[in-house]
């Protein structure tokens, strides 16, 4: 970036660099790195017991239909009002077999709007070990997972991972934030416990937070 | 929309919570300290609040199967990234400009100050929405934008509430948590107009939503700090629960990530050692709900997103820290809170009596580096019990910087005269074995005096300052080499 | 096991508890050892060390390497001391003539209960004390020296002796040396927590490793007119339960 728009960038960095010239005291003993959690032994039941403990729904399913099944009984508990979906031809599919009679708003025609009941999308990747959908902005874009009351993720269990090593390694190497200028590790609803530690769901975002899990 | 109660204006350069009017800080906080620390129901606040986070920690940690590799991780990781700084805000710096995205760098509060009121002003900004931040508060942003004719809200909920309320936050994690829901309840039924609002932190929450979300949808600025400034992808880190972290780099047309330059992190992969410690440290929670990365504007394709991204990293005298040849460290600090909740002092007196951004321990470290000499009594301000060094989940050797910072504000000549000549002569003293006998013998020959005649605690009582506050201190008639002396020597 | 010990008696000690020195002496003397103590000894520096005021306190540290330069093992009845001795002397006195000395001596040097326990290999040293107790783990003992688990080793093994928890038994009691008359209201605050946390555990005694905290401990309990007393571990230790 040019020095112009950037008056201090050449001062912090001379300082930054005169500071690390001086020698530091050794107290630093340096210790060979090693593992701190236990290893994951069945992901998929982690995944369910994580799940749990965040506060998630999650439904395991067996094929399309039932999952067209299992999202069209979520959204019959919605308050009426518009959908928003990831455009996606699988969630197009999907949406078509589960017979969803709502307004639907995709993701090619923009963010979602305030009055979304819900937002559907997809997940890059799920982590076993923390009950996380790690979502990009490929998945509908940010406010996809964020901005209406109800966030149903369509997953399948090939993208279950062990761990957030193994997810963020993954991304890494994928390029997603390369290709994203958005990526999101989201472990639960929306929540808070600013007012005497006492925990509330649905404090800015999601108040559910629902996976559809297909088996693979 | 009911507009968000300003903070305490700033004087120029210095805030009013730091510099409350006229006061020289050190009196003001043996004032404030004072008062909080007799306020039993603060005190009573504070325990159940601590109480609560103290079992989340405890139960956190467990979930681990070695804390402390988790820990020796961490520090590998800040120590690798603060020795190569330069190295890595230029590739961070690099990644994000590649996306279209704007790095710039402050070296002072008032460089980010100006350069976030002039792009709210050329973008003729209205609403900025802020996600928790206390970089900003340590520039003193908010201020800085409501002069300009912004309306800014502070989303995080402890922060709203401590905004309503014209406070500083309590606490760097936690900022409301010297409030219970009564006080809560009260507050919103004052500023929202609802009288019937219950006492229901479920119902307060709602309500704050309610009111919180009108201000996302309308802002075109949002602000956000960052948790950690991830160099090989180029994104911010941010993390939160409640989700405003997530609105706030979404909704409005302009987003600004405004942090230290210690935040950055060599690789993406570290957060999977970084991300979990954090939350178990902050608040006991396994990971945070959202772990938010933002590398540039919007993307072509993308659905949503800001138009624009900026990041403005704040030096602010944190480079000073990197020549010092131990407390270098201190930059590894992630500012997850465990030191305050565990150090004692805090427990009792509270953040705000601190009156400065960083309370704590940590802050006690940090402050007199970052404020100078007014704040050099922060770094006495503790009984070095060493509690918070126990914690640190980046193994900051916290209490140990306390010793190393009061040793360098003598060595620099800022001691009390008084104090001074009486420790040369304790020095005195203490060489010779003689002297110390015979001033010992005096000084206890003349206290037994003093509390021979009821005068303990009085004028007349050298040791008034400990009596005053406690049973008087026991003097022996005989000291123990008296008695060695005299015969236990020479018992069997 | 060193049959020869060398005392150090901190100086507050020495002056103002002195029964806290005259009993380690007796414990000491219980399990064989031939106590001795060496009158050239003063401080060991801390007030000043802790001051900032290094420049001071460095002369006091290469008087105690001087004046324990050949003592084969040197015991303390102090926590803070004793850190004092074996954790700081090497900063302090990182370019001192005498910092081998100092180093060395502070290897030599031990907490009483630290002695016991980790060096003569005792743990019942044949005490009797029939009195609720609860213990506080003094913060220098506890975090800089690691010492969890020995005096409560020693504690179990007195005779009568009832041991009670006590909430944050291993919260720090206020004191901090010349903390508590700078900013005697924190800790004194600090204090009051803590004997309030003694009276819940409803032990007779606190105890602890360290004078300094005790005498504090003490401060507020009377200053509450609590009943429960304050009252060192070595003092417990010397105890024979009134037999004698």
């Amino acid at each position: 970036m040019a020095t112009a728009n950037n008056p201090s960038r050449d001062l912090i960095l001379k300082r930054i660099r005169a500071g690390l010239q001086m020698p530091v005291t050794a107290r630093w003993e340096e210790v060979p790195e090693r593992p701190f959690f236990a290893p994951i032994e069945n992901p998929l039941e982690r995944f369910q017991q994580e799940c749990k403990a965040n506060l998630m729904e999650l439904t395991l399913t067996d094929n399309a239909a039932e999952s067209a099944r299992q999202l069209a009984s979520i959204l019959n508990t919605l308050p009426p009002g518009e959908i928003f979906m990831q455009d996606h031809a699988g969630l197009r599919a999907l949406v078509e077999d589960a017979g969803v009679s709502r307004e639907i708003r995709w993701s090619s025609q923009g963010g979602p709007r305030e009055v979304a009941q819900a937002t559907v999308s997809l997940a890059e990747a799920l982590v076993a070990h923390t009950g996380s959908v790690f979502v990009s902005a490929a998945c509908g874009g940010r406010g996809a997972s964020v901005v209406a009351p109800c966030h149903i993720v369509f997953a399948n269990t090939n993208q279950l991972l062990p761990d957030l090593k193994t997810a963020l390694s993954n991304a890494t190497r994928n390029g997603v934030l390369k290709n994203n200028s958005f990526a999101c590790m989201i472990s639960g609803s929306s929540r808070t416990a600013d007012i005497e530690k006492i925990l509330v769901q649905g404090a800015h975002g999601p108040i559910r937070l629902a996976v559809i899990l297909e088996r693979r | 929309m009911s507009a968000p109660a300003t903070r305490v204006p700033p004087a120029d350069g210095a805030s009013a919570h730091d510099h409350p009017q006229g006061a020289n800080p050190e009196k003001q906080f043996h004032h404030d300290a004072a008062v909080k620390s007799a306020d039993l129901v603060h005190r009573e606040i504070i325990r159940k609040n601590m109480e609560s986070y103290d079992a989340g920690h405890m139960k956190g940690r467990a979930r681990f199967m070695d804390w402390d590799a988790a820990r020796d991780r961490c520090q590998a990781i800040k120590r690798e990234a603060i020795n190569h700084l330069d190295k890595y805000l230029l590739q961070f710096e690099e990644n994000v400009t590649a996306r279209g995205g704007h790095v710039f760098w402050a070296a002072t509060s008032q460089e980010a100050r100006n350069y976030i009121r002039d792009l709210a002003v050329r973008h003729a900004v209205k609403t900025v929405v802020k996600s928790k931040s206390m970089v900003t508060e340590e520039i003193e942003l908010a201020a800085a934008l409501e002069k300009v004719g912004c309306t800014v809200w502070e989303t995080d909920l402890g922060e709203y509430i401590v905004q309503l309320r014209h406070e500083p936050p309590y606490h760097i994690v936690t900022p409301a948590m010297h409030l219970n829901r009564t006080q809560i309840a009260e507050l919103f039924r004052d500023k929202f107009g609802e009288p019937d609002l219950p006492e229901d932190p479920q119902k307060l929450v709602a309500a704050a939503r309610r009111k919180l979300r009108q201000a996302f949808f309308a802002a075109e600025m949002g602000i956000s700090g960052a948790n950690f400034l991830v160099a090989d992808v180029g994104a911010v880190a941010i993390s939160t629960n409640e989700g405003n972290g997530r609105l706030t780099t979404s909704l409005p047309r302009i987003h600004v990530a405004v942090t230290g330059i210690e935040k950055v992190i060599p690789r993406l992969e570290d957060l999977a050692t970084l991300w979990p410690v954090l939350a178990t440290s902050g608040t006991g929670q396994p990971v945070t709900t959202y772990g938010t990365l933002v590398g540039g504007p919007k993307r072509p394709g993308e659905a949503d997103g800001p138009e624009e991204f900026h990041v403005v990293l704040v030096d602010n005298g944190r480079s000073s820290l990197l020549g010092h040849p131990e407390e270098r460290e201190v930059l590894h600090c992630i500012r997850c809170g465990a030191c305050l909740n565990i150090c004692p002092v805090y427990r009792h007196i509270g953040g705000h009596a601190y009156g400065t951004t960083y309370p704590g321990p940590i802050g006690a470290v940090l402050t007199p580096h970052l404020r100078g000499s007014a704040f050099e009594h922060l770094s006495y301000a503790s009984s070095l019990c060493g509690a918070c060094t126990s914690v640190c989940p980046v193994k900051i050797d916290l209490h140990h910087h306390l010793l190393h910072n009061r040793r360098d504000f003598m060595k620099a000549g800022h001691g009390k005269v008084g104090e001074r000549i009486r420790f040369r002569l304790w020095r005195v003293a203490m060489l010779s074995p003689k002297l110390y006998a015979l001033g010992g013998w005096l000084g206890r020959k003349s206290l037994r005096a003093i509390y021979g005649l009821g005068l303990s605690g009085s004028l007349l009582d050298p040791l008034r300052a400990w009596n005053r506050k406690r049973a008087t201190v026991p003097v022996a008639k005989e000291s123990f080499r008296e008695q060695w002396r005299k015969g236990l020597g020479n018992s069997k | 096991m060193p049959r020869k010990v060398s005392l150090f008696v901190p100086c507050f000690v020495d002056q103002l508890l002195p029964e806290v020195a005259v009993d380690t002496v007796k414990v000491l003397r219980k399990i064989g050892c031939e106590v001795e103590f060496r009158e050239q000894q003063t401080c060991c520096g801390q007030p000043a060390f802790n001051s900032g005021y290094w420049d001071d306190a460095r002369p006091c540290a290469e008087k105690f390497a001087r004046v324990f330069q050949d003592a084969e093992a040197i015991v303390c009845p102090s926590g803070s001391c004793t850190t004092m001795v074996r954790k700081f002397y090497p900063e302090l006195l990182k370019e001192s003539p005498m910092r081998g000395d100092a180093v060395a001596a502070g290897q030599r040097t031990y907490e009483l209960s630290e002695f016991l326990v980790r060096v003569a290999g005792v743990t019942d040293v044949g005490a009797v004390f029939p009195h609720s107790v609860t213990y506080h783990a003094s913060c220098h003992g506890l975090r800089e020296l690691g010492l969890k688990e020995e005096p409560l080793k020693l504690l179990h093994a007195v005779q009568g002796l009832k041991l009670v928890d006590m909430p944050r038994y291993d919260e720090c009691c206020g004191f901090g040396g010349t903390f508590a008359i700078k900013f005697a209201d924190i800790s004194a605050a600090m204090g009051q927590s803590k004997v309030e946390n003694v009276m819940a555990s409803g032990a007779e005694y606190v105890t602890a490793i360290d004078s300094s905290c005790l005498m504090h401990v003490q401060g507020m309990l009377g200053k509450n007119k609590f009943k429960a007393q304050a009252i060192h571990l070595a003092s417990i230790l010397a105890s024979d339960g009134g037999r004698a």
